[in-house]
């Protein structure tokens, strides 16, 4: 005898269904290995060129107090933590752009799961392999190029704010794709999110670098959760309050901004669907 | 038993602003913009009941998919109720899914990049489907629809026809009541066309399932469906039986003779030229009159064909003829 359909899906199914995407986008990245392997490769050039950079402006004497805020070993560890995450965020805005201008929406809307959760969620599990990737090749290279390491706790906590970067990540480029519900091209919003991240993320230099005033409202947006929060705690050379008050820090905001960015992302995506509803798409 | 699907004056007006010519409209376009209304669905009511096969058929832009849309739950209607199994679609969405199955013929389903199996499993978490029941209808499935040999393939990498059976069964894994069929089979090949045909006719006969079909293949509505709604603007103007509809308006086939010789004949009771041209002939054969077969024979046995052709009349052609009897 067949059972009775549920009339709404349950919390925990919801949640189940999302592992399973979160699997399956896991599943993709390792299944396209080639381009894995290329995007460490890609990783270990880019940390060779930028720390040849910032190892020689260390060694140049700075005027005033740059030089004295920046590490004696330039910003190696910094520069390899940001490029660690940003390289590792899936391209969820042109999957969304896809769906939501291609139509393909319109049949996910025919499931009882929530499309957006689902494909936030395979999108998380491509990311998180991606930064495990990217995360060997970064050590591989520390240990070929005969660099400092960081101290075991900052890598320890690194595990904790990496994948919690790259789910902040995740929902910044999510925003840009739902975008395409008013645009036909998701491209302006995202390039206005990398600008944001080179500006206020700190993605090749610490926020604290910039102006006061600068480095006070990137330290409170999204973006410097992203990247400078987890980044910043490589140049703690040993743990001790300091690291703890950083990662403390690091922490209160990726979570505020998770839920804040998710928050957001809700209130957007109803919008959306709305007009497709509606039959304006 | 109460209709599993039940609308009443269902209507769908769409709103576009109307693009003028020169710099001066385009201004004008953005602070006072122009807007043209074309009514897509204007006052359908129809009623469909358990384990009918019902084709809904008419010319492009007549309403069939917005319909379906809206009947599904992916649009709301400017005016009108619907309702499907009681719910109304567009404000129940996810209680009704669970009760439908959707192909779009023109619209991958399933994950391109994942193995079939894959994508199999990931809809099994999304529509809930656990235990021995989910385990059974899906091995059923897959067996039905020869899937085995493609589980472990990416959806990608299949060819359309593979692709089709593949979404059909994907379709069906939760076990749904009631199966909207959007052009289930465009562009497949005429084998593909029919093994997805039977597939269809035998699924929603074991299983008892409501089937609402569109499609601009004569031949899908003659072999799946028992019932036909032809909309035309907007509007409802034909719904009965399909053998009522074969007698009268599906009972011709064209066949184009090709031959080396500059006039090609075919001369037959029931057979009407429809179309010549220096070596090749188009024939129009009633089919109350007269067999393809026999028509095709006759042709042969005059020698000298190179090559025929066998077609339906464009569903164009035979709406027009509906459309022209009503």
């Amino acid at each position: 005898m067949k059972s009775t359909p549920p009339s709404e899906p349950h919390l925990a199914d919801i949640a189940r269904s999302a592992l399973a995407g979160a699997r399956a986008g896991a599943g993709q990245t390792l299944a396209g290995w080639p381009v894995l392997l290329g995007r460490a490769v890609f990783y270990v050039l880019l940390l060779t060129v930028l720390t040849a950079l910032w190892d020689k402006v260390s060694t140049e004497h700075l005027p005033g107090g740059l030089a004295g805020a920046l590490p004696r070993q330039g910003l190696t560890l910094y520069v390899g933590v940001t490029e660690w995450v940003a390289l590792s965020i899936p391209a969820i805005h042109l999957r969304l752009e896809d769906d939501i201008r291609g139509g393909a929406l319109e049949a996910w809307l025919l499931r009882p799961k929530s499309y957006l959760v689902q494909r936030v969620a395979e999108a998380c599990g491509g990311m998180v392999v991606r930064l495990a990737a990217t995360g060997v090749a970064a050590l591989l290279f520390l240990a070929a190029s005969g660099r400092a390491w960081p101290p075991l706790e900052v890598l320890g906590l690194l595990v904790v704010v990496g994948p919690l970067a790259g789910v902040i990540g995740v929902l910044l480029l999510t925003l840009a794709g739902l975008s395409a519900f008013w645009a036909r091209r998701t491209l302006p919003v995202m390039l206005v999110i990398q600008k944001m991240l080179f500006l206020l993320g700190g993605l090749f230099a610490p926020i604290t670098l910039y102006p006061t005033w600068l480095a006070r409202l990137g330290a409170f947006s999204p973006f410097a959760a992203h990247l400078y929060y987890p980044a910043v705690l490589t140049l703690q050379t040993a743990a001790g309050p300091g690291l703890r008050d950083m990662a403390l820090a690091a922490l209160a905001s990726q979570i505020a901004w998770t839920l804040l960015l998710g928050g957001l992302i809700a209130v957007i995506w109803r919008a959306g669907v709305a007009r497709v509803l509606r039959g304006e798409i | 038993m109460p209709p599993v699907i039940s609308v009443q004056a269902l209507r769908k007006d769409f709103r576009y602003p109307r693009q003028g010519k020169g710099v001066a409209a385009a201004v004008r376009g953005v602070f006072a913009p122009d807007y043209q209304t074309v009514h897509a669905v204007d006052g359908i009511s129809l009623q469909i009941g358990e384990a009918e096969r019902v084709a809904i058929i008419g010319p492009n832009g007549a309403g069939k998919s917005t319909t379906l849309k809206m009947l599904s739950g992916v649009l709301e209607p400017s005016g009108g109720t619907a309702t499907v199994f009681g719910l109304t679609p567009w404000r129940q969405r996810s209680a009704l899914a669970y009760r439908i199955g959707v192909v779009f013929g023109q619209r991958s389903q399933l994950w391109a990049e994942l193995p079939v199996r894959a994508s199999f499993d990931l809809l099994g978490h999304i529509y809930d489907q656990r235990g021995p029941d989910a385990v059974a209808r899906r091995e059923d499935l897959i067996a039905r629809f020869d899937l085995g040999p493609l589980l472990g393939q990416p959806v990608g990498r299949l060819s359309l026809g593979q692709r089709m059976r593949c979404e059909i069964a994907a379709a069906l894994l939760h076990g749904p009541d009631l199966l909207f069929l959007d052009e289930p089979t465009i562009g497949l090949d005429i084998t593909a066309k029919a093994a997805i045909r039977d597939f269809i006719t035998q699924n929603a006969a074991g299983a008892g399932q409501t089937v609402v079909l569109t499609s601009h293949d004569t031949r899908d509505i003659e072999l799946v469906c028992d019932r036909v709604i032809v909309i035309n603007q907007g509007r409802i103007v034909v719904d009965q039986p399909t053998e009522q509809l074969r007698r009268q308006f599906l009972a011709h086939k064209l066949v184009t003779l090709h031959a080396p010789g500059r006039t090609v004949t075919l001369d037959l009771p029931g057979v009407t030229r429809r179309a010549s041209e220096p070596h090749l002939a188009v024939f129009e054969i009633d089919t109350r009159l007269v067999r393809v077969e026999h028509a095709v024979a006759a042709a042969l046995e005059g020698g000298g064909i190179e090559d025929i052709t066998i077609e339906d009349p464009p569903m164009e052609e035979v709406i027009r003829e509906i459309y022209a009897s009503v």
